[in-house]
């Protein structure tokens, strides 16, 4: 197998003879903790980007600004039968999507409820339950409906919206650079973990300074990626101004979800009034 | 010592290993093999137990690694001493700030008394030849002489397998001629060796056994490493190599290779 | 420390949002000044950075795992205009994108993480390095200013909360957003950043910055070459204060407490009483004030149950069938 030279290299005898150890037990969910994290943000967002939206594509822009509203609407509402009916109306919204992206926000949504849920209790045994209901029903709509939004459009699409609302170009340049190097530095990142765990054989004493090595790392990769970024942006003539083409077609869709906003304002304004 | 029977594993809906069947011996030396995307770096992650099969087993020295095991704590950092992996980005390995603290890291945790500590250190920098940057700052070392503290913080775990992640790539041919003459002997002093590679020219003398992947993610095949090179028209099938690839018969050896016109 | 939406009256909201326009600005202005184009990169990096660290685990005594902000550590490493608008876009992706919430409380988030916590961290931070010109100094000026950062955007997210209840009540009495007055809301936010967050937030940006001076001392922010004078520090100080004069319109300190235990008693359900609408069962009319509920004519609350009913309806069934999907996938052959 091989033509080398038969010159036996000295090997320290530690090296020929199997290691017997047996480890210490030591927690160090923090690494399993992080990667998981970073597992999941990296693959959000590349699931985003294929392409698989909700079968009634809207506008982004016309998405964008009427979930806006919607917050809004909602935050200032003091009628629950407003919160309800909103989200019966994010229900139907999101009957019209795939499973598993109903499954994930949802799974949110139930969550962060539950959370205030709890977070309010003390509040009932004041005798005020107003605040919990209410806050709680808000906190599950508003979840849901950002979620919608920002699994029914493409990523791309929603910060090219931002043109519209008088956002700087540059400044959405930096939103989709930051995307994508969540992406790359992430997944930088996430190896570095993985060669911790790997090499977390042990007891570790010094977990922060692993860690933050793993981060000081981190951050000089990060301007080095900057560095290598500008230069390709410079040859290909990046002169400062970015210009955000926003490729918009009015569909029959975004009609019947302008009419179902106004409705929903009119529908606001009524309980109000109550 | 590694048995991989029937395992399946996908992720976000993609295949990436079909129905993987492979069995290793202590101190074997075996080339995994095929084009990207085909499921090399996945079967590396399943080894050291990064991932675990969606189904079928995956048993080390006859224990079945599963993901439950894995949980346990004292269970994943036995498994992760006795295999040690070599990433195929050398950056992501080294998080120390100077290179005898990187390669101490691992004996450290282990428990071992400082001064034996300090032995294992000095011996790794002999035998990867690095003695001069005991000091130095990981990060700002050249490629090859990462790559050589990488191998060197992984070796001081004395594991009993090392896996490689495409250890070439990168590396002037002086530093892999070097490579491929360490993990030669590496594997005479008993080391099992696995390593995943694209490098044809090399890949005869760092294993006898290869291991080809295909881009249905299963093994198209598994036979010494010369058979292999020699079935162009497998490499092609899988489409590793082109259709200008041969090889030249000289006096003493063949090498295959192919020219870049 | 991230302020979901809710929380928040729409008002506070907007006067947080329009104190940040000028911040945003004067960051956006210094950036330009200071570093040309080359760094626009750098602040979608930055951004990057500065959001990977939020989602990163760590270690606390005890074996749970807790989570850094990292703002001081950013104004020490990019300077501090830069910080700010790194956490900011790193803010807007969290809230906007990834659906964590937090969108109308933006404002406020990005006042407290954004310009609080890497101004006040950098000026305290650059205070102390001047005038202790030792490495020591140094180390000691980055954890005193990652520590101060943080509990003072800590303090001010509880003001920002518990000033809710007192100002914004409907006609019954009720606080229509956060509950819990300041007396509650600002030891709860305060206290578990003076003893274990803003420790780890300090520990966590010194061991950082030592490393990279370490390894490449370089790419650390220059930072301007003149001693910081006190007045600074004093400005920034008011600057973090000016919001909470916006907000606290009309009623003088110490009545606040006052008047939170008068609401209390005049409910008539002081502690150790129960309630009277738990007492006798639970009934949602009993839960819900009546202007609430009120003003649904019966056929539209048929229809609205019935949309209802329809969108579960089919939620659940293509749930359902993804699952079935999944179970039939895995028996390859």
């Amino acid at each position: 197998m091989n033509n080398c030279r038969d010159e036996l290299l000295d090997m320290p005898e530690w090296l020929l003879k199997d290691e017997k150890y047996i480890p210490q037990s030591d927690r160090d969910t923090f690494v399993n903790k992080s990667i998981l994290s970073l597992l999941k943000v990296i693959s959000r967002i590349k699931t985003q980007d294929s392409g698989k939206t909700a079968r009634y594509n809207v506008n982004a822009t016309l998405n964008v600004a009427f979930t806006f509203m919607l917050l809004i609407l909602l935050s200032i509402s003091r009628s629950f039968i407003f919160v309800i009916i909103i989200n019966v109306y994010l229900l139907l919204v999101l009957s019209t999507m795939e499973a598993d992206n109903i499954v994930k926000i949802l799974r949110v949504s139930f969550i962060m409820a539950f959370f205030t849920f709890i977070f309010m209790l003390p509040t009932v045994f004041w005798g005020n339950s107003f605040s919990c209901v209410m806050i709680t029903s808000k906190v599950f709509t508003t979840i849901t409906a950002v979620n919608i939004l920002s699994h029914s459009a493409r990523w791309s699409y929603i910060t090219s919206a931002f043109k519209r609302f008088f956002v700087p170009d540059i400044f959405i340049l930096v939103l989709d650079i930051t995307i994508k190097y969540i992406v790359m530095l992430g997944g930088f990142a996430l190896n570095m973990l993985y060669a911790l765990k790997l090499r977390s054989v042990g007891k570790n004493r010094s977990k922060y300074a692993s860690l933050s090595g793993i981060t000081g790392t981190m951050f000089i990769k990060s301007k080095e990626m900057a560095e290598d970024m500008y230069n390709a942006m410079e040859c290909r003539g990046f002169t400062g101004e970015y210009h955000v083409y926003s490729k918009s077609k009015f569909t029959a869709a975004d009609f019947a979800y302008i009419i179902i906003n106004v409705g929903i304002i009119f529908i606001f304004w009524y309980f109000e009034r109550i | 010592m590694i048995e991989i029977s029937n395992v399946y594993y996908s992720y976000s809906g993609l295949n990436a290993l079909n129905n993987i069947n492979l069995h290793i011996e202590k101190g074997e030396a075996v080339a995994l093999m095929g084009p990207n995307g085909s499921g090399k770096s996945t079967l590396l992650k399943l080894i050291n137990g990064i991932i675990s099969p969606d189904s079928g087993v995956y048993k080390f020295n006859n224990e079945k690694i599963t993901h439950k095991k894995l949980q346990d704590n004292k269970f994943a950092k036995l498994l992760h001493q006795k295999i040690g992996f070599v990433f195929q980005n050398s950056d992501t390995q080294l998080f120390c700030s100077d290179v005898y603290d990187e390669i101490a890291f691992g004996p450290r945790q282990m428990g071992i008394n400082e001064t034996d500590v300090d032995k294992r250190v000095n011996d790794c920098l002999d035998l990867l030849n690095i003695q001069d940057f005991r000091n130095r700052t990981p990060y700002h070392l050249s490629g090859g002489e990462k790559r050589k503290v990488a191998i060197a913080c992984i070796m001081s775990l004395n594991p009993e397998i090392l896996v490689l992640d495409e250890p070439m790539n990168g590396l002037d041919p002086r530093t892999q001629r070097w490579l491929v003459e360490f993990l030669v002997k590496l594997n005479k002093a008993g080391k099992t060796l696995i390593t995943s590679t694209h490098n044809l020219e090399l890949v005869q003398e760092i294993s006898s056994r290869s291991i080809l992947f295909d881009e249905t993610h299963t093994i198209a095949a598994d036979m010494p490493t010369e058979k292999l090179l020699e079935n162009i028209d497998l490499l092609k099938k899988v489409n590793l190599v082109d259709k200008y690839y041969h090889s030249h018969e000289g006096k003493d050896h063949r090498h295959f290779h192919d020219h870049n016109f | 420390m991230h302020i979901p939406d809710n929380y928040l009256s729409p008002a506070a909201c907007a006067v947080m949002g329009a104190a940040m326009v000028p911040a945003w600005t004067k960051s956006v202005n210094k950036i330009k000044n200071e570093i040309p184009k080359a760094k626009i990169p750098l602040l979608g990096v930055g951004a990057a950075f500065s959001f990977l660290l939020m989602m990163f685990n760590i270690p606390l005594p005890g074996g749970t795992t807790g989570h850094a902000v990292g703002g001081t550590l950013l104004a020490i490493l990019l300077g501090p205009s830069a910080a700010c608008i790194s956490v900011t876009v790193a803010l807007l992706i969290q809230a906007l994108l990834f659906g964590d919430g937090g969108i109308l409380a933006f404002g406020a988030n990005c006042f407290n993480m954004a310009f609080v916590l890497p101004f006040l961290g950098y000026f305290v931070y650059k205070f102390i390095k001047d005038r202790v010109k030792t490495e020591k100094g140094e180390y000691v000026g980055i954890a005193l200013g990652s520590y101060a950062g943080i509990n003072v955007a800590a303090l001010c997210a509880g003001i920002e909360f518990g000033i809710q209840p007192l100002l914004f009540r409907d006609a019954m009495g009720h606080p229509l957003y956060c509950p819990y007055s300041l007396s509650v809301s600002i030891p709860a936010m305060t206290i578990p950043h003076l003893l274990v967050a803003g420790v780890v937030e300090a520990v966590f940006t010194v061991a950082i910055v030592a490393y990279i001076k370490k390894v490449s001392p370089g790419t650390i922010y220059e930072g301007a070459k003149q001693k910081t004078k006190a007045i600074y520090g004093l400005i920034a100080a008011l600057i973090c204060l000016t919001p909470l004069g916006l907000l606290a319109t009309g009623t003088a300190w110490g009545e606040w407490g006052a008047d939170e235990i008068n609401k209390t008693v005049s409910g008539g359900k002081a502690l150790g009483f129960v309630p009277k609408g738990m007492a006798n069962g639970f009934s949602f009319g009993a839960v819900m004030p009546d202007y609430a509920v009120s003003g649904l004519p019966d056929i539209a609350g048929y229809i609205l149950s019935a949309a209802a009913g329809a969108a579960i309806l089919i939620i659940l069934f293509k749930i359902i069938s993804s699952l079935k999907k999944d179970k039939v996938g895995s028996n390859i052959e």
